[in-house]
């Protein structure tokens, strides 16, 4: 009985890692199956809960009319200009305060004051700064993403051992080529793990805000459909989110991860 | 290549925790010629790394002054190479690059910096492992890289901490006869910090016994080269001045 089960099992871990794409596909496969099976046998009532199905054919109108496209444009945008300026801005701040003991007595505090106070918390006074546009949108992720890579970069900077530094000053390295050559590479894995939480809490901020200010984005096709009463459409928008980090994750973050602090042990698996 | 002297060094520095003042390094003096290769031996607590890190300019002293050369040593630089227990390779760069870091830092271009790069990693058989990280490398290969990293920026003198100490003890054997072959061959000033009697004596021209911040006494140690254990380990020329030695160093 075991037998057949457990050689199912090896088929399918050879399988995916040569096709690692087949290993994020198939464990989905279920609960579209659940989902389906629910939905067919009206456990609750369609409008309550639309089938995999009507998403599939909901996306596809939405893409037709060029809603989704554009809206999904929209976020991303939004979600790049507020990440660079986040990054542009975290990583030198966080170098200064990881090296400086002065720069991190008189700005540690504040960072935790700051960083309590909470992204869509600003919310009432940007809107009222800065009106329903972009700079908003902006400002909210620029002040999710920067704390924590302010917070990572300073654990990075701060964990590098002093071998590192006394090495490279006794190949005769200045100041200024440290930075290039030791702190920041020795911060780099904190650094990505500090992108990696700010780029998930930005996306998720970037939501929020599109749900309360917003014009276009998914989050406001979220809150329109709720509006309609098109829980198809909300569906949609959820599973996309979803689909959208797992890209951001799997393209992006992990490839950097992988050439650099993975690659030089300084990440264990 | 060039001669290192120290004269009346101390350093005092104020211990937190006991809330007292100790003094690690007492009115210390040593003359180092150009090319020498001087152990130094002493249990822990001795001094031995306080010394050796203020020679290198990490630590600031107290008291005196350290020559490399004529000049004094404030803070560190690339005249003085240095070799750590930790091996301190850059994870983040390649073998190749960690060697070429010194001669990148002098302005030295790419293909040359790359070339004095393998010659160095040649000289310690690592030439395979050139493209690759550090972390890829057992202790003792990395231990190699970071001799030779020390040596490829051709620093005045060579200071190496307890360099042996993390690596087991055949590959142990194996790097000293190493550094000895590499030390006959380019003749560099050395000065070798380690707890290993044997291995002092195997490796120096001299022998120099800490204790207590000060220098009990200096053993020269003639015995010819080329050095190889096989011919040392039953050596009795060997066995009395590591006895020696480890007599000094147990009484210290």
């Amino acid at each position: 009985m075991t037998t057949p089960l457990l050689k199912a099992w090896s088929h399918y871990l050879r399988l995916t890692t040569r096709w690692p794409s087949i290993g994020t596909i198939v464990p989905f496969i279920p609960l579209i199956v659940i989902w389906w099976v629910v939905t067919e046998l009206q456990v609750f009532p369609r409008a309550f809960l639309p089938g995999p199905s009507e998403v599939v054919r909901s996306f596809g109108s939405l893409v037709y009319t060029g809603v989704l496209p554009d809206y999904l444009q929209d976020s991303i945008w939004r979600l790049v200009v507020g990440s660079f300026w986040g990054v542009a801005l975290g990583i030198p701040l966080g170098v200064l305060v990881g090296l400086s003991q002065r720069a991190h007595k008189a700005l540690w505090p504040l960072l935790l004051f700051f960083q309590a106070i909470g992204d869509i918390a600003w919310l009432p006074i940007l809107v009222i700064w800065f009106g329903y546009g972009l700079t908003t949108m902006t400002v909210v992720i620029v002040y999710t993403v920067i704390f924590p890579v302010v917070l990572n970069t300073v654990l990075g900077v701060r964990s590098i051992p002093i071998t590192m530094y006394r090495a490279a000053l006794s190949l005769g390295a200045s100041r200024t080529r440290m930075l290039w050559e030791v702190v920041l590479p020795g911060a780099l894995p904190n650094i990505m793990t500090g992108l990696r939480n700010g780029l998930g809490y930005g996306w998720r901020a970037l939501i929020a805000t599109e749900i309360i200010v917003g014009t276009s984005g998914i989050g406001f096709l979220m809150f329109d459909a709720r509006r309609a009463g098109s829980v198809v459409e909300i569906l949609l928008g959820m599973i996309i989110l979803g689909i959208l980090w797992y890209i951001v994750d799997s393209w992006i973050l992990a490839p950097i991860e992988r050439a650099t602090g993975l690659r030089w042990g300084l990440v264990t698996k | 290549m060039k001669s290192l002297t120290i004269r009346n060094l101390s350093k005092t520095y104020f211990d937190v925790h006991a809330g007292t003042n100790v003094t690690a390094v007492r009115d210390l003096s040593l003359e180092v010629p150009a090319g020498e290769f001087v152990s130094i031996v002493g249990p822990s607590g001795c001094g031995k790394t306080t010394l050796l890190n203020m020679i290198a300019g990490f630590l600031p002293h107290t008291g005196g002054e350290i020559l490399v050369g004529g000049r004094p040593v404030k803070g560190p630089g690339p005249d003085r190479g240095v070799v750590f227990q930790s091996f301190a390779l850059f994870p983040w760069r390649t073998v190749l690059d960690n060697v070429a870091f010194g001669p990148k830092m002098r302005g030295v271009g790419r293909a040359e910096r790359e070339k004095i790069a393998h010659e160095y990693l040649a000289l310690v058989k690592l030439s395979e492992a050139a493209g690759r990280y550090p972390n890829e490398l057992s202790g003792g290969m990395q231990q190699r890289v970071g001799v030779v990293r020390a040596l490829a920026n051709e620093p005045d003198v060579l200071l190496m901490d307890e360099p042996f100490a993390s690596v087991d003890a055949q590959t142990r054997m194996t790097l000293q006869e190493e550094l000895t072959r590499i030390w006959e061959q380019k003749r560099p000033t050395v000065i070798f910090i380690t707890h290993d009697v044997a291995e002092a004596v195997f490796l120096g021209n001299r022998v120099v016994a800490l204790s207590k911040g000060r220098v009990l006494e200096e053993i020269a140690v003639d015995l010819p080269r080329p050095r190889v254990w096989d011919d040392l380990i039953e050596d009795d020329q060997f066995k009395a001045l590591s006895a020696r030695v480890l007599q000094l160093v147990r009484s210290a």
